[in-house]
């Protein structure tokens, strides 16, 4: 797997600056091992969902194997994606941005590659003992607790690189993604290790515990993906499109308003449960408060875009990052709405909060990360993609299927809400009403992992440089005279 | 007891200085000042303002 057989690198640009191709390639090893890593947890959750998927509907489909039922594999896929998939290609993503935005070179270069073989043997660690039914049984950690040494490391590691890369920089301002970019770096091993010793420690128990355990999974998707995939955003639509962002004091306000509110929001998973009343209200005043970093954010993307819409026939990198940036502002403003109180009596405990989940993870933040491996993995590999018709499979199959899924569950979940905060109508009825939609929803999954299957093709023909050579630091540049 | 309440008094204290340390550290080196070189930032000589960098393989007309 080890890509690049070792080229010499050209003449940096005038001064002591480096190039942009020297950077790139400082990076190569280690973001390339994060982001195929990421690929193939990105398959194997896949699977995994599928499994759930088609058991929410057949429930006898594969249960004979205890390590197949619904109560392993589901955690199972939660984990892979999230700890696997998701974290893996945002730590990649995060890695080489903040070395082009600081103008530096990838530093620790022995450290942060092995870094990716611990993660990948913690995650598959943790998917096993989940499946051998070992699951701690506390969602969105189900993981036994010694995974968190080892990713706790692996974060240490990440947060001693990224101090190194900022005090070494080459530029006098610090462009907003590397402010949302230090944020999710410096957040995330605080949250995993207050999750963990919260939800481990015997003294945190019931109502405290669940408070504990919702603060901590809510502010992984908070401080943890939405800065990784909104700093992607910041960066990969003006310099797609070649245009400064629309405006930069909005982004700025963004970001110190999204670290103010969003994490007072993690008792809004809790609404209608014992907790105190007003620890409730906090979590909802929270989630309102979030519309002011969300439409600054929605306004700005939205306004440097303007005038620019043709290039997203163009540019596949474009392409997922406007669909993933749109995404945002609808799986937020759902959000916001579903935490008020009268909204989550009827959502709350239906596939609604499903359909919003994956909005989330998938629409947003998944079609991110997409969106910048095609940009990145290219220039790391000096090598094209091979196959436009591919990467057009990968947008379509993806974008159907996650529109599919948000629909159904949606539509759905909210009926089967209705339904159920009706004393007349009984139980068994709603489960008979929501079984088509539990069918398209599996249906949808094939369509998505159609697209998750061409997209590790792609992936690995790059990685195995099948595609036509790149020369010059700029994508595409030689075909400038053309 | 005494970890968790160390543990989060540790995390909420940590967390809290360093946001306010860095708002005042971003105030004082300017971050909050010429908001237009700060969206420019990310463009330079070789990939200025103005020059579209990403194109489906092989359909690329610009750049
Ligand atoms: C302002 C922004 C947002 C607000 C106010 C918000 C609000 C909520 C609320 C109230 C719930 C709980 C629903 C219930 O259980 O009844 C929820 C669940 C969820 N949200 Fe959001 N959301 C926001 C943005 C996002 C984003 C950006 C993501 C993804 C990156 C996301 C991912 C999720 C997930 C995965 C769940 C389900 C958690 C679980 O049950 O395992 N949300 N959200
Ligand atoms: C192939 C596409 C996918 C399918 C078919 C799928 C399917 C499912 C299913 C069936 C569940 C269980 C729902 C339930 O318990 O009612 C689930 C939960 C979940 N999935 Fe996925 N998933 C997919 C992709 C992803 C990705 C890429 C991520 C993360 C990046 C993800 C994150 C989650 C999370 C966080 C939950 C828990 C949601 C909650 O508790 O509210 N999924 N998914």
């Amino acid at each position: 797997m080890t890509p690049a057989v070792a080229q010499p690198l050209p003449e940096g640009l005038p001064g002591d600056r480096l190039s942009r191709i020297q950077i790139d390639r400082s990076c190569r090893q280690t973001v390339v091992w994060y982001m195929v890593s990421a690929v193939a947890w990105l398959l194997a959750g896949s699977l995994l969902a599928l499994l759930a998927s088609i058991k929410m509907h057949t429930p006898g489909f594969l249960a004979d194997a205890d390590w197949l039922t619904f109560g392993r594999v589901r955690p199972a896929h939660l984990s892979t994606m999230i700890y696997g998939w998701g974290s893996m290609a945002g730590v990649g993503v995060l890695l080489w941005l903040q070395a082009r935005l600081s103008r530096v070179r990838l530093p620790l270069p022995l450290l942060l590659p092995v870094t990716v073989v611990i993660w990948n043997l913690a995650v598959l660690y943790g998917t096993v003992r989940i499946l051998q039914g070992a699951s701690t049984g506390i969602e969105w950690l189900e993981f036994p607790v010694e995974v968190l040494a080892f990713i706790g490391f692996c974060m240490a590691v990440i947060i001693v690189a990224s101090v190194l890369m900022f005090v070494r920089r080459q530029v006098k301002h610090t462009y907003v993604s590397q402010w949302y970019l230090f944020g999710a770096v410096l957040w995330f091993p605080f949250l995993y290790i207050l999750g963990v010793v919260l939800s481990e420690a015997g003294d945190v128990r019931g109502v405290a515990k669940a408070a504990a355990n919702w603060w901590f999974a809510h502010n992984v998707l908070g401080l943890w993906f939405t800065p990784i995939g909104l700093a992607t955003a910041y960066y990969m639509i003006p310099k797609v499109i070649g245009r400064p962002v629309h405006s930069y004091h909005l982004s700025l306000l963004g970001f110190w308003t999204l670290a103010i509110f969003y994490n007072w929001a993690g008792t809004h998973h809790l609404i209608g449960g014992p907790l105190p009343a007003w620890l409730v209200t906090v979590g909802i005043v929270g989630s309102m408060m979030m519309f002011i970093p969300v439409i600054t954010v929605a306004v700005n993307h939205h306004l440097t875009m303007a005038g620019n819409f043709h290039h997203l026939r163009t540019s596949p990198t474009l392409r997922f990052v406007v669909v993933a940036a749109m995404s945002y502002t609808v799986v937020s403003f759902q959000g916001s709405l579903t935490a008020l109180r009268a909204v989550n009596e009827v959502s709350h405990f239906t596939h609604y909060t499903i359909a919003h989940a994956h909005l989330g993870v998938y629409a947003f933040f998944t079609m991110m990360m997409f969106g910048a491996a095609y940009y990145i993995l290219p220039r790391l590999m000096n090598t094209e993609w091979h196959s436009a018709r591919w990467i057009r499979v990968h947008f379509w199959a993806t974008s159907l299927g996650m529109a599919l899924y948000w629909l159904g569950l949606t539509w759905a979940g909210w009926r089967q809400g209705e339904m159920m905060n009706d004393p007349n109508i009984p139980f068994l009825a709603i489960v008979e009403y929501t079984k088509p939609w539990l069918h398209s929803r599996s249906l949808a999954g094939v369509l998505m992992t159609i697209g998750h299957v061409s997209f590790a093709w792609l992936v690995w023909n790059l990685v195995r440089q099948r595609g036509a050579a790149l020369i010059g630091p700029t994508l595409l540049k030689r075909r400038k005279s053309a | 007891m005494f970890l968790v309440y160390l543990v989060i008094w540790a995390f909420t204290l940590l967390a809290g200085a360093s946001a306010v340390w860095a708002l005042a550290w971003a105030v004082q080196t300017g971050q909050f000042r010429d908001f237009r070189a700060g969206a420019a930032s990310i463009f330079d000589e070789g990939e200025p303002v103005g020059r579209v960098t990403d194109a489906f393989p092989g359909e690329g007309k610009h750049p």
